[in-house]
């Protein structure tokens, strides 16, 4: 499960001469969650909302200014190889080493992990057949397609099996099939007990699959809960219509 | 299986793969670089090997110098790599685009740092095989050694190698995480360096004669020698050390290897020390660094202003380009530090006498340092005007669809780079020739020269960039390291060559009286006719080409 209490981040320093000159930025201000294991927990939030941020301060990517996160009651902080051996992240734009073989960057991957050459030899066979990638096997990474680079990195991410993960916008650039593909793989992911935090601007998809949503605005999460709660609480029946009468739009 | 074999496994796969690349190369481009490589490397070989000789021919002082040469080649490809080791250390271990995917996975900090600092060692330190290989073997044949020679100098080299680059990535490490990133701190640094060139300045006598010269000293014509024998140096135990074990001192020998190796195995325990301290706060400070939105919207409002003459487009164009230079530290570091270092050199020139010495050698240096400063502008010219026009990228279409011609795109990569390539390389020759002293004819016409090489350096970069354009891809190293871009160093090293030799050549052979001066200035007619030929051809017909190509492939 994740714990998030009160994690804020600025970028930036305070100006002395008043707040009119400060050079502070807050980009998640006081931010509290709790996402139980097994929640796949949809991000929404417009452009510049504070997303990324906050996924990035979750992967240790960026350090908080202030504020506490347990990752399966491990404090990345003062654990980090141990809250790295139980996640999985996608960003949005992944890097991937684009002189090796989409072979040669799943066994990197795993042996990153420390896992058996034979578990990563089988799980490569299984992996592969999963997201069609089994007729790529000898291709190095640079000739892959945008969509296919994807598939490579969603197979390389499940490979030592992360309790916890996270997707930075999952679906950008994927065909139809891959994206139902990608859902059906998330949800029954989640059903298995891997706690899913995503972070997507396409409402659909977090309607479709989320268990539970949570809307950032400027820094702030203005609201969290099911879609059912959602619906009942603001009186409407499409995220969209909650969404945009949330952030103002 | 460690983390360590892991890593070390996806280089040899990367390797590995890098065959299976080329194999899908042309040949003929594979062909050309082999044999620009090997052709580059012999020519090398053949002037370190005349240089010996011509020494030879001056006997006792000659011999001295020779056998002082080694130990001083060793401290200067110490010191070129430290500095290198310094650019590639900051891009290695903070900006690779790799960081993020090794920091989520459980990857120690420590092992990062020192998986990245052994990457930054090799992306450093190619070019020093390059320029060992032919000072080495021509070294070799002059002294008639064994073949063991090279063994040696390939044990001795490899801590060496790892002792510069340690020193040059601890040091970025630490300059990076404790500098303070205020404004006001970086004008300060600034400032202190400009007083201190100021202050070196002033301090170099200006008077011709110089006590040191009448008495002949070998340590007046190559300074570093003295300084290069210091016992406490890397580069002094490599050399000694191979010249130990060739002359059969095993003992002598091995003593220095093991100072090397427990001198670079301290530094790699201190790098894996360091990284796991510092490398993660100085990577989010580089990260966070840029994060701050509040900088000023419009960077150098100013230029507007200052380039009032100029049309809509080409001043739209100028503007970009020196936004983004200056937004790119990486870039500017690097122009800085070549610069630097040489306008260093030059200002220091008094210091090591040079300047009141005979009027041979000062026309010899002058022309070594028109020379020196030309390869310095060809390496600038490969690095950052090739590639422009490709790293334009994916935005290439913001320019190819506005009214604008792609003459004109082209047109105003060349003048623009021509000119600050100009200001600062002829500053530069002004300084070397006001230091050294040299005659009013030697200063017009080092001028000239430098003013050619850099009309023919900014036009074969712009004009081959123009044809080998590679809009998809994002790495200029990559871009670099193609097949034009090997050609455009090739031919930007030739044009250095058949430029600068000739008018050196008549130069000397007036100075020693090897020719009459009437001949000498008929000769050097030629010469300059000859110059204004080669310049037209190397930059004139690589532009004009370029502009035909970018415009036939309109639709890519």
């Amino acid at each position: 499960m994740i714990r998030i209490n009160k994690l804020s981040k600025s970028y930036g320093s305070e100006n002395h001469g008043g707040a009119q000159n400060s050079r502070k930025v807050e980009a998640v201000k006081n931010l509290t969650l709790n996402i139980p294991k097994g929640e796949l927990f949809c991000f929404l939030g417009p452009n510049g909302a504070g997303k990324t941020t906050t996924i990035k301060m979750l992967t240790g990517l960026l350090r908080p200014s202030s504020g506490s996160i347990l990752i399966n009651g491990i404090d990345p902080e003062k654990d980090h190889i141990s809250s790295k051996r139980i996640i999985g992240y996608i960003p949005d734009m992944p890097y991937l080493y684009e002189r090796l073989t989409t072979t040669e960057f799943f066994e990197f991957t795993g042996e990153l992990y420390d896992i058996h050459k034979e578990s990563i030899i089988e799980k490569l066979e299984e992996s592969f057949a999963l997201f069609g990638l089994l007729e790529y096997k000898n291709v190095l990474v640079k000739d892959l397609s945008h969509g296919l680079r994807q598939r490579l990195i969603y197979s390389t991410t499940f490979l030592h099996d992360p309790e916890i993960l996270f997707i930075d916008e999952p679906l950008i650039g994927l065909d139809p099939y891959t994206i139902r593909l990608i859902k059906d793989l998330l949800k029954e992911k989640a059903e298995n007990g891997m706690t899913i935090f995503l972070t997507t601007h396409i409402l659909a998809l977090a309607e479709d699959i989320a268990h539970r949503i949570g809307i950032i605005m400027r820094g702030e999460l203005i609201e969290t809960g099911t879609l059912s709660e959602l619906y009942e609480k603001h009186g409407k029946n499409n995220l969209e219509d909650i969404f945009l009468s949330l952030t103002g739009k | 299986m460690s983390i360590e074999k892991a890593l070390f496994k996806k280089i040899k796969y990367s390797f590995f793969n890098l065959g299976r690349i080329l194999s899908i190369q042309s040949r003929l481009k594979v062909f050309f670089i082999l044999c620009s490589t090997i052709g580059l490397i012999a020519v090398m070989w053949l002037m370190f090997y005349s240089g010996f000789r011509y020494f030879d021919t001056m006997s006792g002082f000659g011999n001295i110098i020779i056998n002082k040469l080694f130990t001083f080649f060793f401290l200067g490809m110490g010191v070129m790599l430290v500095f290198s080791s310094i650019i590639t250390s900051y891009s290695t271990i903070f900006r690779s685009e790799e960081i993020p995917f090794l920091l989520v996975r459980p990857v120690g900090y420590n092992q990062i740092t020192l998986y990245k600092f052994f990457e930054s060692t090799l992306l450093s330190s190619w070019a020093f095989v390059f320029i060992i290989l032919p000072y080495v073997g021509a070294y070799a044949t002059y002294n008639e050694m064994s073949v063991l020679f090279a063994i040696w100098t390939l044990i001795f080299s490899i801590p060496f190698l790892i002792i510069c680059s340690a020193f040059g990535s601890i040091f970025i490490i630490i300059f990076v995480r404790f500098t303070p990133k205020s404004k006001k701190f970086f004008f300060f640094l600034i400032a202190v360096i400009v007083c201190l060139l100021i202050v070196t300045f002033l301090l170099n006598p200006t008077s011709d004669t110089d006590k040191a010269m009448e008495v002949f000293d070998v340590s007046a014509i190559l300074p570093g020698l003295n300084f290069a024998s210091n016992p406490m140096l890397p580069s002094f135990w490599a050399s000694e050390g191979i010249m130990a074990l060739t002359h059969g001192q095993i003992f002598r020998g091995g003593m220095f290897w093991l100072l090397l190796m427990l001198t670079a195995t301290s530094l790699l325990v201190l790098i894996n020390d360091i990284g796991g301290l510092l490398f993660y706060n100085t990577w989010l400070l580089t990260m966070e660094g840029g994060q701050n939105n509040k900088r000023a919207p419009i960077l150098f409002k100013w230029l507007d202003k200052l380039l009032f003459f100029l049309s809509h487009d080409i001043k739209a164009m100028i503007k970009k380009d020196v936004r983004i230079f200056f937004r790119d530290p990486v870039q500017w570091s690097q122009v800085l530090i070549f610069f630097g270092l040489i306008g260093l050199y030059f200002i220091n020139i008094r210091n090591f006498h040079y300047h009141s010495i005979d009027a041979m050698w000062r026309n010899m240096i002058a022309f070594l340092n028109v020379f020196c400063l030309s390869m310095v502008l060809s390496s600038l010219g490969s690095r950052f005007i090739y590639p422009q026009l490709s790293l334009e990228g994916q935005g290439f279409w913001v320019i190819g669809l506005s009214p604008t011609s792609m003459k004109r795109i082209v047109l105003t990569k060349f003048f623009s780079s021509l000119f600050a390539m100009i200001i600062i390389s002829v500053t530069l020759i002004l300084i070397s020739s006001f230091m050294l002293n040299v005659e009013k004819e030697v200063l017009i016409i080092t001028v000239a020269l430098i003013v050619s090489v850099s009309i023919a350096i900014c036009g074969l970069s712009t004009g081959l960039g123009a044809i080998f354009i590679d809009l998809k891809q994002r790495n200029p190293a990559a871009i670099v390291s193609g097949f034009g871009g090997t050609l455009n160093l090739i031919l930007s090293l030739c044009f250095i060559i058949v430029s600068i030799v000739p008018t050196g050549l008549i130069l000397h052979l007036k100075t020693v009286s090897k020719i009459t001066s009437q001949t000498a200035e008929n000769l050097l007619m030629f010469t300059g006719l000859w110059l204004i030929i080669i310049i037209l051809s190397s930059s004139i017909l690589p532009l004009s080409v370029g502009i035909k190509s970018l415009n036939k492939n309109k639709g890519m």
